[in-house]
């Protein structure tokens, strides 16, 4: 399974750590391919072969543009030269980030218990894990809603765009206050309230496999600035 | 275990509360606390779980007493850990995505040791039997799982008393069946229940005492024999829900006029990705009549009300209007749905508005007051929607359908969680409309509005079952 193939949270974290020190301190744009490589690496040691074939082909997509760019002239008005090198350079921390904030929300919760950090903060970071899928379908019923009462015509909506506004944000913002009250009861009936450390389901320690890949971050990592500085 | 004594409690910001209630529940004991919608049954066990006057504020006087001690004295988590609550409606109460995170919540706001919070999350999942449906996305699970899966996650602190605040609004029978029996296994383990709730036909097995709540006070107690035995005008007059439960059967005067068949759907299918939701549904409505569309939770009720109103296109087969073929776009000019989720229904500031937001003429603003008046909605009509309570907001809902004008209304659950009285007044209206030559279809979990309004059942059959989908129509007489 694939929540068993994943790192830890302190990996990730370091993991994320070593890509920003890489691409904030090393010499060379074109070889962040180091790093990206090694991402893709990490990626798959954990399973997560989806994110690795999606971003791949843009990565791949990424590297013809450089080569037109560099070889043949090409010169883009939209996604210009500049934004290919961006999205090449911030490769790895895209890819490092996102497998980092797809970590199961107990999981991230049950190393910030471990870490002694403030209940309150635990409990923030949940909500915002919540919040959003809840928010997508929430914002879906509005629009249906809207739809159902001809109030998205093209009509309405160009000669009274402030009003249809107002109609999405009005139950949108009354809805929102609603969950935050409901999921607020629900925690302080559990007990959400005690002082002292939260304790946490996800027991997991670190394995010679997380210290193993800690490793290799790191020398990965020097290894790049070496390089990078070497070849600036 | 739970001990009331004149306790009077009104809310800071509204003029409802309770006042001068006494009521003494032993421990293992089951009682129902039922009465008309706002009749103080919710505060009741706002009170007995601290979240009032501790979040919901308010002034409260009198004695509350859990297990002997005085609520007053106690830290909000310390009742937490006494008192055990389920709510209305578990999904928006989820602080997890997954099952063990959800049932471990409670567990790790009390800081217990990581093993004992997998052990005793295990074992409430295990004593709930949610453990075939374990790994599964908790918003993936039927609405009966995730109400259990709400009480496991209070199970697993191991409190004395559970309180449950209209647990079985949005379960359909099966949900209802397998609710029943959890909380009869936690009754039988010497656990002490207290449920606020309309329906009380479930509850006839398992309760112990009905209380009866009117305008924020304890009216009568009675036992189970004793509310069997109400004559059913009697019943009806207190507002409360049948007491016998049994399959829904059509009205006994049920008609339905010869005529054309107004709305059609011809091989009908919807598959979202690869998951068919709906094959092959074929079936049709007839003018002027009123048509339940019952089956179990996750069947497809839902995407097949928002095919046939437009809402969401079909990947096969057709819709006929009035006997010819009709897009999506015209099918929303001709059917209005009204959903069952009501915080996304109303867009204006005020309830009339919300009726009004058209062309004004002296006939429309006539019959918006005598609707509105009929739907006991009149003295609100200056309000903000969103001030109202959940069963005049499903009021407003259903209003806004039968104003809309169009000849076919297409009503989601619109008595989900109603009393008995306000049922009743919805049946009347629908009826009325149908009557009118509206075609009326509503889904529903809901017998009793079956009985008392619909002139045919069309029954979807669950989805796991082998294709072809079968759409059972059973109809009062041949059309």
């Amino acid at each position: 399974m694939r929540a068993e193939s994943a790192f830890s949270v302190p990996v990730k974290l370091w993991a994320l750590l070593c890509v920003l020190v890489g691409v904030s301190f090393g010499g060379n744009v074109l070889l962040t391919c180091i790093l990206t490589g090694f991402a893709f690496v990490y990626l798959l040691l954990q399973r997560n072969i989806r994110l690795v074939i999606s971003y791949g082909c843009f990565y791949l997509l990424l590297a013809l543009l450089l080569v037109a760019i560099r070889y043949h002239g090409l010169h883009m008005v939209v996604f210009s030269e500049f934004y290919v090198l961006m999205f090449w350079n911030l490769s790895a921390v895209v890819l490092v980030s996102w497998d980092l904030i797809t970590t199961p929300p107990g999981e991230l919760s049950a190393f910030l218990s471990r870490i002694h950090a403030p209940t309150a903060l635990i409990l923030g970071l949940l909500v915002v894990f919540r919040f959003f899928p809840t928010m997508r379908a929430e914002l879906k019923g509005v629009g249906r809603s809207m739809k159902n009462r001809g109030l998205t015509a093209p009509k309405q909506l160009l000669l009274h765009p402030l009003v249809s506004f107002e109609y999405v944000l009005v139950p949108f913002l009354l809805r929102v206050l609603q969950i935050a009250d409901q999921l607020s009861v629900s925690a302080v009936a559990r007990c959400a309230e005690r002082p002292g450390v939260r304790g946490s389901y996800y027991g997991r320690k670190m394995t010679y496999r997380d210290i193993a890949m800690i490793a290799a971050w790191t020398v990965v990592t020097v290894g790049f600035v070496f390089l990078g500085r070497r070849f600036a | 275990m739970i001990e009331l004594k004149n306790v009077t409690f009104q809310y800071a910001d509204a003029e409802r509360g309770v006042y001068d209630v006494s009521l003494r529940v032993d421990k293992g004991e089951c009682v129902v606390l039922t009465g008309l919608s706002g009749c103080g049954k919710t505060t009741l066990t706002r009170l007995v779980n601290g979240l009032a006057p501790a979040y919901y504020q308010g002034s409260l006087s009198g004695e509350i007493r859990i297990d002997g001690r005085d609520i007053r004295s106690m830290k909000s988590w310390e009742i937490g850990q006494l008192v055990g609550s389920v709510f209305q409606e578990p999904k928006s109460q989820f602080f997890s995505s997954e099952m063990n995170g959800e049932v471990a919540f409670a567990s790790e706001n009390c800081g217990f040791s990581g093993e004992e919070i997998r052990r005793r999350t295990d074992e409430a999942i295990r004593r709930l039997c949610l453990i075939p449906v374990r790994d599964r996305p908790l918003d993936k699970l039927s609405s009966g799982e995730k109400q259990r899966t709400a009480i496991a996650s209070v199970y697993a602190l191991r409190p004395k008393v559970f309180v449950c605040d209209e647990p079985t609004a949005n379960l359909d029978e099966e949900g209802i069946v397998e609710l029943a029996q959890t909380l009869a296994e936690l009754k039988s383990a010497g656990y002490t229940l207290l449920i606020a709730e309309h329906r009380l036909a479930w509850l006839m097995e398992l309760a112990d005492r009905f209380v009866y709540l009117k305008d924020g006070r304890i009216i009568q107690e009675y036992i189970p024999e004793a509310v069997s035995a109400l004559p059913e005008e009697e019943r009806k007059g207190m507002g409360l829900r049948r007491v016998t439960t049994g399959a829904a059967s059509l009205r006994s005067d049920s008609h339905i006029k010869k005529g054309t068949l107004v709305l059609q759907a011809k091989r009908l299918s919807k598959r979202n990705q690869k998951v068919k939701i709906l094959d092959n549904v074929s079936f049709g409505v007839q003018k002027g009549s009123v048509t339940a569309i019952t089956g179990k939770n996750g069947a497809g009720k839902t995407t097949l009300a928002l095919l046939l109103s437009g809402l969401v296109r079909q990947s096969g087969g057709e819709v006929l209007l009035n006997e010819r073929k009709a897009r999506a776009a015209c099918r929303r000019k001709h059917v209005y749905y009204c959903s069952n989720d009501m915080s996304t229904q109303f867009f204006t500031a005020s309830v009339s508005e919300e009726l009004l937001n058209t062309e004004l003429t002296e006939s429309k603003l006539k019959s918006a007051r005598e609707l509105l008046k009929r739907m006991g909605l009149y003295a609100y009509k200056d309000a903000h929607p969103a001030t109202l309570s959940g069963g005049q907001k499903q009021r407003l809902a259903v209003a806004c359908a039968l104003f809309s004008g169009r000849e076919i209304l297409i009503l989601d659950e619109p008595t989900s969680g109603l009393d008995g009285a306000n049922m009743e007044l919805i049946a009347a209206e629908l009826r009325a409309a149908a009557n009118a030559g509206i075609t009326v279809i509503v889904i529903t979990h809901d017998p009793e509005l079956i009985e008392c309004c619909c002139d045919n059942i069309l029954e979807i059959q669950d989805r796991f079952d082998t294709p072809p989908w079968k759409c059972e129509i059973q109809y009062h007489r041949e059309p």
